[in-house]
């Protein structure tokens, strides 16, 4: 749910990053926070990890101001993937915009992604999201492992969801991070802009916001 | 309502005392003490975290100013880490705690109804004991019915022969009687004698006629020859049951007839003669029991067409139902009567038969004034069962 305050002209988006724990939430978000070059970038907030599993969640906010003044904010938090933190996940995604699932793509983990899959649904549903319009990406990451599932399966897979074409990615080697992230932004700004208008009112076309956001320091980075 | 998520104010990341020992600790670095305020002011510079300006710096030189404005940025990330931990762990343990409450008291509730439905177990076997009760003394009642109608049905089949040669031979007996008249002598002790012989002879010709009535209302009544199911004459059966009741109560009972033209339906004739003589037979007990006059006493049996059902009246003016009784008229081995005048199934037994023709039967009374039945029985009811 989006948070417009008309006094401040401030528009804020919740994106999640969702999944089993270890699949590399924290990696994604660590790389958007030193690949990404947008507009307006604030601190990287790890929230207390332990032995690298997040306990709370991690924040990264961007943003970007439109021509009409309109102060755009992109709120990027991850979600603890171990089980026993349930409560976490479900309070963290409550009014989330976007999501991009980070799934694990060594063939052990693939029991871990349903699993973790099946907890993103029932969680969206108690905190009254539809799964079927939610603007959402799904990221298989760990490429960069030998022996990981043939890409090739997994599109196939899930060529007949509404979240097909999957997004390859290394978040260890910055790999396919932002392309996962330009395309989540791509859905999220059909639907924004559905309700906001951001196009009319505030000059913000579909170039603009995915420019805006996604700017980074060079395409070396950017793809697999 | 404020989520852990909300950008958070320079309030809610510190408390007036914290604020001031920042700003005095900030002091003593600088050459000019500073103030770090909400409000924007001559000469301040913003104080940023996270794409927010939580305050204003003043005081101190230009670069003491902007270099304490990054300090305390630095600062509140660490403040605001605390908190967004801290909200976020009121949150969900508030959340928790009402997703705890809401189960506490699902199960309560489902406790009260198991508490609830035990009792009604109870209840109910209590209930299905007095059921299968019922339907053992029904099933002894019935029985015991059957073959009562059944020693009826033959003694009636055995009395039929010697009653038709009985009465064959008196008809012979009173010609034979005519043909004397014109041998003996025409002396009036002699006329006398002839005249009283024929009485004698027309009241056993009546007599038996009587007799060979009651067999043949008995053999309807029991309807031994007939198979459970068959076309049934309503009126028929019920003057049968009209002179059986007759016969029990001496010819006493003034029982007028208003019966209609009607179409025979499918019943079962011995279950159907069998509720109309109880019905009756109620009636009858009903005019005993009054206290007026018993020549006042009538019974009045009617029946008629309704549309495509067949109606049934028996109405008395006799003593009615009170109130109190009226509830449990159908309750097997109910009877108001003096023990041993009866078991007290007739209703019962009135009730099942017409369900299971898919009729009913409706009572209504009033203490002291009389009692009418209304027996429905649908042209289309009858079920072979
Ligand atoms: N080989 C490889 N390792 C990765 C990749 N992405 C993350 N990892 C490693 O996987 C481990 C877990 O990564 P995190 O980003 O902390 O995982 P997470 O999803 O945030 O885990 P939780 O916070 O427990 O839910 C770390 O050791 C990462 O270095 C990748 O693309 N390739
Ligand atoms: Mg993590």
């Amino acid at each position: 749910m989006p948070d417009f305050d008309a006094d401040d002209n401030k528009l804020t988006l919740k994106v999640v990053f969702y999944g089993p724990a270890l699949s590399g939430k924290t990696t994604n978000l660590m790389q958007l926070h030193s690949l990404l070059n947008p507009q307006r970038k604030g601190e990287l907030m790890v929230l207390e990890t332990r032995d690298d599993r997040t306990l709370f969640f991690d924040m990264l906010p961007i943003g970007l101001r439109g021509n009409s003044g309109l102060d755009l904010r992109l709120k990027l938090y991850t979600v603890p993937g171990q089980v026993q933190h349930d409560s976490t996940r479900k309070a963290v995604l409550s009014r989330a915009d976007g999501v991009v699932f980070v799934a694990d793509s060594q063939p052990s983990q693939q029991d871990n992604n349903a699993t973790a899959f099946g907890n993103l649904e029932e969680n969206l549903e108690k905190v009254g999201l539809d799964i079927d319009t939610l603007p959402m990406v799904v990221q298989f990451n760990k490429r960069d492992i030998p022996g990981v599932v043939d890409e090739q399966d997994l599109q196939t897979r899930w060529a007949s969801t509404p979240w097909a074409p999957l997004v390859m990615a290394s978040a260890l080697q910055g790999k396919g991070v932002i392309d996962t992230f330009r395309l989540l932004l791509d859905r999220l700004y059909t639907v924004i802009n559905g309700e906001y208008d951001l196009e009319m009112l505030h000059s913000i076309d579909r170039h603009t916001f995915i420019e805006g956001l996604s700017a980074n320091y060079g395409e070396r980075h950017a793809h697999l | 309502m404020r989520t852990f998520e909300d950008d958070p104010s320079l309030e809610d990341l510190l408390s007036p005392e914290q604020r001031e020992r920042l700003e005095r600790l900030l002091s003593d670095l600088c050459t000019e003490p500073v103030r770090l305020t909400e409000q924007k002011s001559e000469g301040s510079v913003p104080v940023e975290f996270n794409l927010e300006t939580i305050g204003w710096l003043s005081g101190g030189s230009r670069d003491e100013r902007r270099a304490a404005a990054n300090l305390i940025g630095f600062i509140m990330m660490f403040v605001a880490k605390y908190r967004l931990a801290a909200n976020l762990h009121h949150d969900t343990t508030e959340a928790s705690y009402a997703e705890l409450q809401r189960q506490n008291e699902a199960l309560k509730a489902s406790e009260a109804r198991y508490r609830e439905l035990s009792e009604q177990l109870q209840d109910k076997v209590d209930e299905q004991v007095r059921v299968i009760q019922k339907n053992q003394q029904e099933l002894f009642e019935s029985a015991r019915l059957r073959s009562v109608g059944q020693l009826a049905a033959g003694v009636a089949h055995e009395i039929n022969n010697p009653i038709g040669f009985i009465s064959s031979n008196l008809r012979v007996a009173r010609d034979y009687l005519e043909d004397l008249r014109e041998m003996v002598p025409a002396s009036p002790n002699n006329q006398e004698l002839l005249d009283d012989f024929r009485d004698l002879l027309t009241e056993s010709m009546d007599g038996t006629s009587r007799v060979a009535g009651i067999v043949s209302d008995l053999k309807t009544f029991s309807s031994i020859d007939q198979a459970d199911y068959s076309l049934c004459r309503i009126n028929e059966l019920l003057k049968s049951a009209v002179h059986l009741v007759q016969t029990e109560y001496n010819h006493s009972l003034q029982i007028s007839e208003r019966l209609a033209q009607l179409p025979a339906v499918t019943g079962h004739p011995s279950r159907l003669s069998q509720t109309f003589f109880n019905v009756l037979d109620n009636a009858a007990q009903a005019l005993r029991d009054t206290d007026q006059e018993p020549a006042q006493g009538r019974i009045l049996v009617q029946s008629r067409l309704e549309g495509d059902t067949i109606q049934v009246v028996i109405q008395d003016n006799g003593c009615g139902i009170s109130e109190a009784d009226r509830g449990r008229v159908f309750d097997a081995f109910f009877t108001t009567r003096p023990v041993g005048s009866g078991t007290g199934l007739g209703l019962t037994v009135a009730r099942d038969t017409l369900r299971a023709h898919k009729g009913n039967v409706q009572i209504d009374s009033r203490p002291g004034t009389g009692t009418r039945v209304t027996l429905t029985i649908p042209m289309q009811g009858a079920q072979e069962s």
